[in-house]
């Protein structure tokens, strides 16, 4: 499609009109407006561009004087009559004009005296002299000779002078009745030539004047913008909420201040256990209420009344009332069963946990865990196997191999394993049934299947990450440019 | 966890098996391969409640049975000794229990000293608790004259620790030697040091610190003396972990005879504890059927001695082991005897409602009304310290939960508002294209109670008070919640750009240009603009 501009001039061009001063004239527009569309019309094979160089002879200021008066040997040959002594010609500025008059034959000197031979006729550069008087001349339409003579006297400078001459093409031609009545070539439509507009191909008229509309190159790349997300991560985190809600588990939450009663002592870790060491856990200046503990504290000292030993020892309730950050979601988990003894239970959590360990590449003193637990009547271990199984080939790891295992609170423990491209078996979290010293207690009469595992482990395998702490501290171009249907 | 070396061509003597069969089944025994392994040796883990696994003579003796090569329990000859041990009152607010035996005929090469040294350590962490509850120490008898003497005694006394050639009393030991600044805190509240010494006043050891230099064991040692002393009765299963595993090496337990001036008793005892159980109980724990028959097999192979007696297995608990403290212990042991590659995994059919917390179903709403803004999420720590959560954002300090023992000053407290931690996340990212805009929901703890928060905030050269008041707006629009809106106090804000937001009359949060100070105070130039929203605890109390 072609803009006003170019429409105008193909047109002009077709008229016969060849060169651009006569086309921007015609047009009442710049030159260089009509030769750049020149150009695109010629890059659109529609006219063809005749490029010429013409030398124009131009008068030097020298020139120009002899010109108006004569070359100064004709102006000494007038001077010396039928002869005269060279003694009188000793003006220095005759010494050229003596030498020209010699050399074109015009005058001899004989005996200190120059006399005329009579022999004097109008030289080419004379004429070509007369010709420029007036106005530069093409070099073309000059004498060569006397060109040659007046350039070699410094008379005249010759400039060399582009110009051009359009020609229409035949595909030119095919065109010119399609330009019809086009004006204006645009990039945006008004709203009211989208309401009044009549569209004809490509063209719009509206308002008693025919618009083109401008194609775009729409391979070219554009601003790059991101729309707002859920965080890469939170979207891991709900497709496990996702797929624990879609098995019947009901989704729970507890504090993140918790006592070491929930966190420790329910889950009957001995109280000396090297897990409650200030070196792992973060403990905070302050006690907690705890339930009615003679139960907890029967169990822990001598095994209550199921066949236990117990760990000995006494048991202290002001250890217990020391709160902690939870260290993991099972102090939720075994409060909530506390409270709901009774079968069936499917509950879920997935929340952050605390671990007192320095930040690195692979740990951080914060993470999320997820944690599964059925209590029901006639639940085994080998359903445990099931449901680990289940949940992992939803997760996508369609191969799970099972390990024994060893978690303080629970009997018979194992740990899960699964297959990744390139890996090979990776574990990943941990399972068991809780201990009937863990159970009992709570008046919970039947077996308790229990999982966790770490997200962000999960995470750093399905984001590809190498580092652990990109998941709280992003880089936002990570956040921008990590696809929503990436595969997690 | 204990980390045990296994030499390949030690290991394959004391096993009768192969290398490569070993490595391919001892994963399902209970371990974990590490990652260290050479040509002559691998590193295997093994778990905290099995200390009789501490020690390759430990793990052959459970790999014989867990391969089939020699299966049921092991029976450890013993040779009744007359040493006397005599335990005096003195120690007996100290350090009461002690367990004693001695091991004859030993051949020491190097694995063999290797795994009795890590033995020794392993034990200390994992049944020990860092020597507080056990210490053990072993001795060549051949340098000293029984009976023997446990008593405490005055930290003046003077004795040659191991590895010093000069005498230092029991007090400077503490002070001065590694072994006495490493665990002297154990010690730290007593008037009286434990200490044992020969007919002769010789000392052996001075425990759980240090042994004297007198009985250290040399490559021509060939008999022992082994103490193990401390708080618990645990003291007696870590020294039948360690005479068993000598007597692994070919060694002669021999018992003494420890008394006090009220008991006499002769240790080490090796009688395995006797359990009954029911193959219909462990079936039902662990989902398999199998009969007592095959329920002792199982169990013999784990090396309890078994015999089935009507519909009962009775069951004799090795006394090296320390774990089994109920019935689902040796349940557990069967599982694995059987296999756990062989259990079928099946799925229960307890049949329930999937049910998500109402806090999600809020914060999924959330999550869609900001992303359809244009912010992006980011989930930043909860731990942080004052110097960012007050300072940096010009807030008066308030109280907020606070780590005792924190690993790091960066993260010493628990966040009360998200805000700052955006500050941050903007920090990190100075480098990267503005506008930027970004928001974070998630807990923050108020009183030591768990509140849910969103915080957003929006950098660019143009960042001001309307568009967040915008943002603000389309929030609580979506969210139906009805607010009032006041200048804001909070000296986050720019002076006379910061507003609160009041529903029912309790401040729900605040929005506005933050002050410039604090911008540059996270290393930031551009303008800011913030909110922060209170959304309510996990009872169930929010704003909409």
């Amino acid at each position: 499609m072609l803009s006003e501009n170019e429409a105008n001039v193909l047109r002009a061009i077709s008229e016969e009109h060849s060169d651009p001063q006569t086309i921007a004239k015609k047009l009442g527009v710049k030159v260089e407006t009509v030769r750049a569309s020149a150009d695109v019309l010629s890059e659109k094979n529609l006219i063809r561009v005749l490029k010429h160089v013409d030398e124009i002879v131009i008068l030097t200021e020298e020139g120009k004087e002899y010109a108006k008066r004569g070359l100064p040997e004709r102006s000494l040959l007038e001077s010396i009559g039928n002869g005269k002594p060279m003694a009188e010609l000793k003006d220095p500025s005759l010494k050229i004009s003596l030498g020209w008059l010699r050399k074109k034959g015009w005058a001899i000197i004989t005996g200190g005296v120059i006399k005329p031979t009579g022999i004097a006729p109008r030289g080419t550069d004379e004429e070509v002299l007369e010709q420029l008087l007036d106005n530069s001349k093409s070099s073309s339409d000059l004498d060569p000779d006397g060109l040659t003579t007046l350039k070699n006297r410094s008379l005249v400078i010759i400039e060399k002078k582009k110009s051009w001459k359009y020609e229409i093409t035949i595909q030119g031609m095919k065109l010119i009745p399609e330009l019809g009545e086009i004006t204006e070539s645009i990039a945006h439509l008004t709203p009211q030539m989208i309401k009044f507009g009549e569209w004809k191909g490509n063209n719009v008229r509206f308002d008693g004047r025919l618009y083109s509309v401008r194609p775009y190159d729409v391979a070219l790349e554009a601003e790059k913008i991101f729309p707002g997300k859920k965080h890469p991560y939170q979207r891991l985190i709900d497709k496990m909420r996702e797929i624990m809600l879609e098995m019947g588990f009901i989704e729970i939450k507890g504090e993140i201040i918790q006592s070491s009663f929930w966190n420790f002592d329910a889950l009957f870790q001995p109280q000396d256990h090297p897990a409650r060491d200030m070196q792992d856990t973060f403990y905070l200046d302050s006690e907690a209420e705890i339930p009615n503990y003679a139960k907890i504290k029967e169990m822990h000292e001598c095994g209550g009344d199921i066949g236990s030993t117990g760990w000995g020892g006494c048991w202290n309730p002001q250890i217990a009332r020391q709160e902690v950050l939870r260290t993991h979601t099972t102090a939720v988990t075994i409060k909530y069963l506390a409270d709901q003894p009774h079968p069936p239970i499917k509950a879920f959590a997935i929340d952050r946990v605390y671990r007192r360990e320095a930040i690195d590449a692979t740990h951080t003193p914060e993470f999320e865990q997820l944690e599964g637990v059925i209590m029901d009547k006639d639940v085994s271990f080998r359903h445990l196997l099931g449901v680990l199984q289940e949940f992992y080939a939803m997760m996508g790891f369609q191969e799970v191999r099972f390990r024994p295992g060893y978690f303080p609170y629970t009997e018979p423990s194992v740990e899960p394993e699964v297959f990744i491209e390139g890996l090979g078996w990776v574990e990943l979290g941990g399972a068991g049934v809780f201990r009937k010293e863990v159970t009992a207690p709570f008046g919970i009469d039947h077996p308790v299947l229990a999982w966790g595992l770490g997200v962000s482990r999960v995470a750093m395998l399905k984001l590809g990450l190498k580092d652990l702490r990109e998941l709280y501290q992003s880089d936002i171009e990570w956040l921008r440019k990590t696809p929503l249907s990436i595969n997690i | 966890m204990p980390v045990v070396r296994l030499y390949y061509e030690d290991l394959e003597q004391m096993v009768g098996a192969s290398r490569d069969y070993v490595m391919n089944r001892i994963a399902m025994m209970g371990a974990d391969i590490g990652k260290i392994a050479t040509e002559t040796y691998v590193d295997v883990e093994f778990f905290p409640d099995r200390p009789d696994l501490f020690s390759s003579e430990g793990v052959a003796r459970a790999l014989q049975g867990f391969l089939g090569i020699k299966t049921g329990l092991r029976e450890y000859q013993m040779t009744f000794g007359n040493i006397l041990v005599e335990v005096e009152d003195s120690v007996k607010d100290v350090r009461p229990i002690i367990g004693c035996a001695v091991v004859r005929g030993l051949e020491f090469s190097n694995e063999a000293i290797e795994s009795l040294m890590n033995l020794q350590e392993d034990l200390h962490w994992g049944l020990g608790r860092n020597r507080r509850k056990v210490a053990i120490g072993v001795h060549d008898i051949s340098r000293v004259k029984p009976p023997f003497r446990y008593l405490g005694a005055d930290p003046e006394h003077k004795f040659v620790p191991l590895d010093f050639t000069s005498e230092m009393s029991m007090r400077d030991i503490l002070k001065k030697h590694p072994k006495g600044i490493e665990f002297g805190h154990i010690l730290a509240d007593f008037k009286r040091y434990p200490l044992i010494l020969d007919a002769n006043n010789a000392v052996l050891s001075f425990p759980p610190i240090i042994n004297g230099e007198l009985t250290r064991v040399r490559d021509d040692t060939h008999d022992l003396f082994i103490d193990v002393t401390g708080t618990d009765p645990v003291v007696h299963k870590t020294l039948n972990i360690v005479v068993t595993s000598l007597a692994e090496r070919g060694g002669i337990i021999e018992s003494v005879h420890i008394k006090d001036d009220k008991s006499h008793f002769i240790s080490p005892n090796l009688a395995p504890s006797k359990w009954t159980i029911r193959a219909e109980e462990a079936n039902a724990l662990i989902g398999f059927q199998l009969s007592s028959e095959e329920l002792a097999e199982c169990l013999s192979r784990m090396r309890f001695g078994v015999s089935v007696v009507g519909d009962k297995v009775e069951v004799q608990v090795p006394a090296y082991r320390a774990d089994v403290m109920h019935s689902w212990d040796i349940f557990e042991d069967a599982a694995k005897g059987y296999g756990y590659d062989k259990l079928l995994a099946e799925l229960p059919r307890t049949v329930t409602i999937g049910k998500p917390h109402p806090i999600e179903i809020k914060k999924a709403e959330i999550r869609e009304i900001m992303s359809g803004l244009g912010y992006l999420e980011t989930m930043p720590f909860t731990l942080t310290n004052e110097e960012i959560h007050f300072h940096k954002m010009k807030r008066r300090p308030i109280e907020v939960t606070r780590i005792m023992h924190p690993i790091s000053e960066l993260h010493n407290i628990i966040r009360i508002s998200i805000l700052p931690t955006l500050m941050e996340i903007f920090s990190l990212n100075q480098h990267h294209p503005l506008p930027q805009r970004i928001f974070a929901l998630g807990e923050v703890v108020e009183n030591g109670k768990t509140k849910i928060n969103l915080a957003a905030a929006s950098i660019h050269s143009a960042a001001d008070f309307s568009e967040i008041r915008s943002v603000v707006d389309a929030i609580l629009r979506e969210m139906i919640v009805e607010t009032s809106i006041k200048p804001s106090e909070d000296a986050a804000f720019m002076p006379g750009r910061g507003a609160d937001l009041i529903a029912e009359g309790r401040n729900i949060g605040c929005f506005g240009e933050l002050h410039p100070e604090v911008i540059r105070a996270f290393n930031l130039e551009q303008p800011i603009a913030a909110l922060e929203l209170r959304l309510g605890d996990l009872q169930g109390a929010w704003i909409a």
